[in-house]
Formats: structure tokens, sequence, C-alpha cells
């Protein structure tokens, strides 16, 4: 089975690296990105499963960057994190196409249970797309 | 400032509501006044000259059947049967049968020689020839004179009449009785002060009068009465006394005497007087009605403005309030939203801690030590410590929030006991009784049932924590009630016999981060939320308690539709 591949977007630089230890320490890969435009210049480059995206970052904002994710890269799996959780950003951001909605602070077993809950739904998908084409 | 402006209005409102009903009041009193003392006036002063014309005629008549009485006995008997004392004192009876007004009577020869009489005096021979009274009886055929005293020494009158026939002259002379005259004269009586006499052509009184002046003295008073002919008038003046007087006059015809008919004018304008006391008794009661009705109205109206203004000021301040409310909630927002993120960097690096001392535990390079249980016991702490803060964190997001809430009609009487059903297991266990009274004509509302849910779930926790502190598991009751206050708003009432709010805390209750509970355990956001909700819904949410008896909190919502 393929491993899941996560790519974690903040503007906080400490966050991402203790996340990726931490996240390493479970065995996970994860990539991680500081803004909008590097989250996207590193999707082009590499096969990224899940991505998690703050909402408020400086320059490109999540919901700008969530846009653009799905609008390049379909496929990707897009898990929002933000400080602020309430219902009609929420709904903004599933009506964009993100798979979920989390809210800071997560522990990390949470983020993970919900990262690999994204990443079945994408092998799900991916398995159906497969099908499908072998129909043909 | 504001009391002046208080105070001018009061002046304005008190001056117009005083003169706009008292000037016509006024008027009306005044015109009124006017027209119906000048007709009263007018009609008495009618009333008068009639009674003087009346009165005159009597006078004139009587002094007229007189003159006649004589004019037939002259002409029905010859002079040598007149001088007879037997002829004369037989026509005496017949003429006092006729009037008692003669008192005696005498036959005069043309020298004023008195020939004949019949009478209480002696003047039987006295001769007359050079006195006013013959001289003019010879000249005009009659005479009628004033009053004078004459040989006898009393005040009387006399009528004469003469005759000429054969060559020869008489004139048969009466006296008249002045006590009779003077009554006839005197009888007229009006009023308290009313009376009548007659003056002679010198002003000389000729009757007596009433008020004091006695026959043949002239009054003292000065008055210039009416010449001669000129018909009957009516004038007011002043008579010796000072006493101002109404007086009405005649000439009488046969004779130039004046029948002087007054009253004092206060007399004869009773009525009107009467009239002016009752008009200044209204003016004084209408006046004194006018101006307290509008000293009372004035004062209410002025009072509901400084209440309307207070309320204003009021509710001023309310809204003040209501937005400096808003901007920290804004304000917590913010501030919320960016402890998040430090919390979670926290939160990760309380991870990784956690984690590399679990892996260094495993591979056996850390050894079970005192320090190591504190390290973990300070680790297990941070992450307490870092959940409490999440917890506030949300809190405040939750009160701040400006969000779309799904709106629905809410029927309370369905909606409570579903909201009960969560905290009834927790209440139970607590010994707690629930109590609910939702009335039937409950109007609906309108509300996101969520929102509703987390405002009574919040109070009624609020309301167990009271009751467990003071009656621990036993005696505890808890209340709900729902009705309608009018038709446009609903009443909810959260009641229980808790441990109650002291009032310097029920201030505060609904401002974020007030807390009564033990550190730890309330994040004080609870109330301040269901405030947010209740607020955002177009209601209001009050307290009221007594410290050691229970609390009541009180929801006012809009009602739906």
């Amino acid at each position: 089975m393929e491993k899941m591949k996560l790519m974690l977007v903040d503007d906080e630089e400490r966050f991402l690296s203790s996340i990726a230890k931490l996240l390493s320490k479970k065995g996970i890969d994860a990539v991680t990105a500081t803004s909008g435009a590097e989250a996207i210049e590193k999707l082009k480059r590499q096969t990224i499963h899940v991505v998690i995206l703050d909402v408020k970052m400086p320059g490109m904002d999540g919901n700008e960057t969530l846009v653009e994710i799905k609008k390049l890269f379909p496929m990707v799996e897009v898990i929002m994190l933000t400080g602020h959780a309430t219902v009609e950003f929420a709904v903004d951001g599933l009506k964009s196409g993100a798979t979920d909605y989390l809210m800071k602070p997560i522990g990390i077993d949470d983020l993970i249970q919900k990262a690999e809950e994204a990443f079945e739904k994408r092998q799900r998908l991916e398995e159906k797309i497969r099908m499908a084409q072998a129909r043909k | 400032m504001k009391g002046n402006h208080y105070k001018t209005i009061r002046k304005i409102i008190l001056v117009s509501m005083i003169l706009v009903p008292l000037i016509p009041f006024l008027m009306i009193l005044g015109i009124g006044y006017y027209y119906f003392t000048t007709s009263l006036e007018s009609s008495t002063i009618t009333r008068m000259k009639r009674i003087v014309e009346d009165h005159g005629q009597m006078i004139e008549s009587f002094l007229s059947e007189r003159k006649a009485d004589l004019d037939l006995v002259i002409h029905s008997n010859r002079y040598e049967d007149l001088i007879q004392p037997e002829k004369i004192a037989e026509i005496f009876e017949h003429l006092q049968r006729n009037s008692n007004a003669f008192v005696d009577l005498g036959v005069f020869n043309q020298d004023g020689i008195h020939v004949a009489y019949h009478g209480a005096f002696k003047l039987t021979g006295k001769v007359y020839k050079e006195v006013d009274w013959f001289q003019n009886v010879l000249k005009q055929g009659y005479y009628i004179s004033d009053i004078f005293l004459g040989y006898r020494q009393i005040p009387h009158f006399i009528i004469a009449v003469a005759r000429e026939a054969e060559g020869k002259k008489w004139v048969l002379r009466a006296t008249i009785d002045s006590f009779m005259f003077n009554n006839l004269v005197k009888r007229v009586r009006i009023g308290k002060t009313g009376e009548a006499y007659i003056l002679n052509a010198d002003g000389v009184l000729q009757t007596e009068r009433r008020s004091g002046g006695d026959l043949m003295t002239k009054p003292p008073d000065d008055i210039q009465y009416p010449a001669a002919n000129s018909g009957i008038k009516s004038f007011i003046n002043t008579d010796a006394k000072g006493e101002k007087y109404l007086f009405t006059t005649t000439w009488l015809k046969e004779k130039k005497w004046l029948l002087v008919v007054r009253q004092e004018k206060a007399d004869v304008f009773q009525a009107p007087r009467s009239a002016t006391y009752l008009i200044i008794l209204i003016m004084i009661l209408g006046g004194t009605g006018i101006i307290a009705v509008a000293f009372f109205m004035c004062n209410r109206i002025v009072r509901r403005l400084q209440e309307v203004d207070l309320e204003k000021e009021h509710l001023g301040q309310q809204l003040i309030r209501a937005s400096r409310f808003a901007e920290l909630g804004e304000m917590a927002a913010g501030f919320a939203h960016e402890i998040n993120n430090p919390l979670q960097i926290i939160k990760n690096e309380q991870s990784l801690i956690e984690m590399n001392l679990a892996e260094l535990k495993e591979n056996g390079q850390l050894k079970p030590s005192e320090s190591l249980a504190e390290m973990e016991d300070s680790i297990d702490q941070i992450k307490l410590q870092i959940s409490r803060c999440a917890d506030i964190t949300q809190g405040i997001l939750k009160f701040g929030r400006q969000t779309e809430y799904v709106l629905q009609d809410i029927d309370f009487r369905n909606f409570v006991p579903e909201v009960i059903a969560l905290v009834e297991k927790k209440a139970a266990v607590h010994g707690i009784r629930l109590k609910q009274t939702l009335s039937e004509d409950t109007p609906l509302i309108h509300g996101d049932p969520s929102q509703l849910q987390q405002v009574l779930l919040n109070l009624f926790n609020n309301a167990i924590d009271a009751v467990v502190e003071r009656h621990g598991s036993h005696g505890g009751e808890m209340e709900i009630e729902s009705g309608p206050v009018d038709n446009l708003k609903v009443k909810i009432l959260v009641k229980d016999n808790g441990c109650g709010i002291s009032l310097q805390n029920s201030n505060k209750i609904f401002t974020p981060f007030f807390t009564t509970k033990p550190v730890g355990k309330g994040t004080g956001l609870g109330l301040s939320v269901c405030y947010g909700i209740i607020d955002n819904l177009g209601g209001t949410i009050n307290v009221s308690s007594e410290k050691g008896h229970g609390t009541t909190f009180t929801i006012i919502l809009p009602a739906a539709g």
C-alpha cells in the first residue's frame, strides 16, 4: 500500500518543524511550506496526498491557496486548520473543496487521524477512477 | 443648561395653557356682564320713569278733581246762597263725602273779605285783598297754592276758584289736608331707599321726604332740576350726604310742582351689583380652576418630558455599553485567534517532549527516578493547562462569533423537555427535583435551536452547581417556566433554590471571564455567551437572586412572526 505523503502549510516555522518531527516519529513523511505559493511550487514537483493548510497566512491566505490547489491538483485532499473555527468559515472552505476542518490547538493524534481519513478517502477515489478506466 | 431648558418649556406651556382659555373666558364674562347690566339698568330706569309718570298722573288727577269739585260748587250756587253758614256747612259735608281731603271751605267777596267759612278756625271777616293767592285767583279764575302757614300757622295749601255773575265777583276756597296729600305722594316706595316728594318752583319741599326733609324746607342737595315742561327725566346725582341717587322727575301740569322720585343708586342697581359679585366669584373660581389645571397639566407634561429624556439618556448609555460590549467581543475573538497559534506550537512542543521522553525511557536511557516522575507530572500539567487555555479561547470565539445560524421556529413546549433530558441524569444524581411549567399559550420563537440549547444548558448547569453548593444531594429544586408576556414576547424563567448570587456579583455575571467558581472549574464565559446569544436574538436576559435563597434567570425573547 502506498504511503501517505503529507504537506503542512503554515507561516509559523516552529510549528512546521515541531509537527514535522512529531509526524516523522509517528512514521509519517511530511513536507512543509511556509506560504501558499511555496506549497503550490512543492505540489508541482512531488506527489502529495494530503495538505494541511493554515487559514490565516500573510500573502496568499488559506482559502485562496485552497482554491488554487483544487484548481491545479484536484485529487489532493486539503484539511483546513485555523485558530478561529466558525461555521461560516467552515462552510466556505468546504464549498471550495476542503475535506475537513480542524481547530487549533489540535493534538498530534487527532491530526494524524484526520489526515489518514482524508488519505483513505483519496485512495478510495483513486480506486474508483482506476476501476472506471479498467472497464473502458 | 438642561434645567433652564425645562424652565423655558414649562413657562411656554404654562403661559399658553393659562392665557388661551383665560382670555376668551374673561371676554365672555365681560361682554355678558356689560350686556346684562346695561339691559338691567335701562329696564330699571324705564320702570322708574313709569312709576313717576303714573304717580304724577295720579297727583294731577287728584288736584284737578278737587278743583272740579270746587268749580261745580261755585257754578251751581248763587253768591247769596253760598254765604249762608248753613249752606256752606251743607256743601262742605257734601264735599267731604266725595273726598275727605278737604279741611275747610270759605267764601270771599271781591274785596277779599272772608264772608263765609266752615272749618276749625275762626277766619270769618279776615281780609285777603292784598294776599297773593287772592289776587291770582281773581286774575286766573283758579289757583292752587304752595304749602304755606297762613293765619293758622300750620302748613297747608289751598285750592281756590272765582266766579263772576250779576256784576259781582266771588271766590270759593278750600284747604286741602296736607297730611293726606303728603301720604298720597309718600305712598311711593321702591326698594329700600326709593321715595317720592314734591318740590315747588323754588325747590321748597311740598311734601315730607322719608329720608329726611320737613315740609317747607329746602333740601340741602345741590341739584340742577330739569327745566319746566321737559317731560320725564332721569339722572344720577349726589345728594348733600354724598350718596349717589337715581333721580326721576316730572313737572306737574296742574301746578308748577316737580314730582321727584329718587332711589339710592346702590339700591337701584342692586341686581346688577349682585350679578357683579356673582361674576367676580365665577371669575375667581374659573380663573383659579384654569390656573390650577394649567399648573397641574404643565407639571405633568414637564415631568413626563423629563422622564422621557431620562429614558433616552439611559437608552443612549445602554447603547454605548452594548457597542462597547460588541467591540470587546470582537477584540476578544481576535485575541483568542492569535492565542491559538502559540497554543498549537506549545502543544506540539509538549507532545514532542513527551514522545522523546517516552523514547528515552524505552531505550533505557532514563531510569525511573523522582525527578523523572516530577518532570512527567509537569508535562501532564502543561497539557492540562493548554487544554484549559483552549477551552477559554473556544469560549471567547463562541461568544464573539457573528455566525449565520440556522433560524427556525422553536416551540418551547417541545424544546425544553429535550434540553431537560440532557441534564436529567445529572440532576437526579444530585437529588434535584426538576419542575417544568410550560404554559399552553407560550408563543413560538424564531432562533437557532443549538444556540438556545447552549443557553438553557448553561443555565441548568449553573443552577445545578448552585443547588449542590447549598443543599448537597438533598432538597434541591429547579424549575423552568415559559409563557407569554404579551402577544409579542415570550418569557422563560429558570429558577433554582441554590446558594444565590450576591448583589455586587449579580451585576457582573454577564461580563466575560467573571466567575465565582474555583479556579479551573469555570472559564467565566458561559453566561456571557448566553448574553451574546440572547442579545443577538433581540431578547434580554436578567437575573434576580437572593444570597442563600435561590436565583431566577428571566429571559425575554421576541415571539416569532
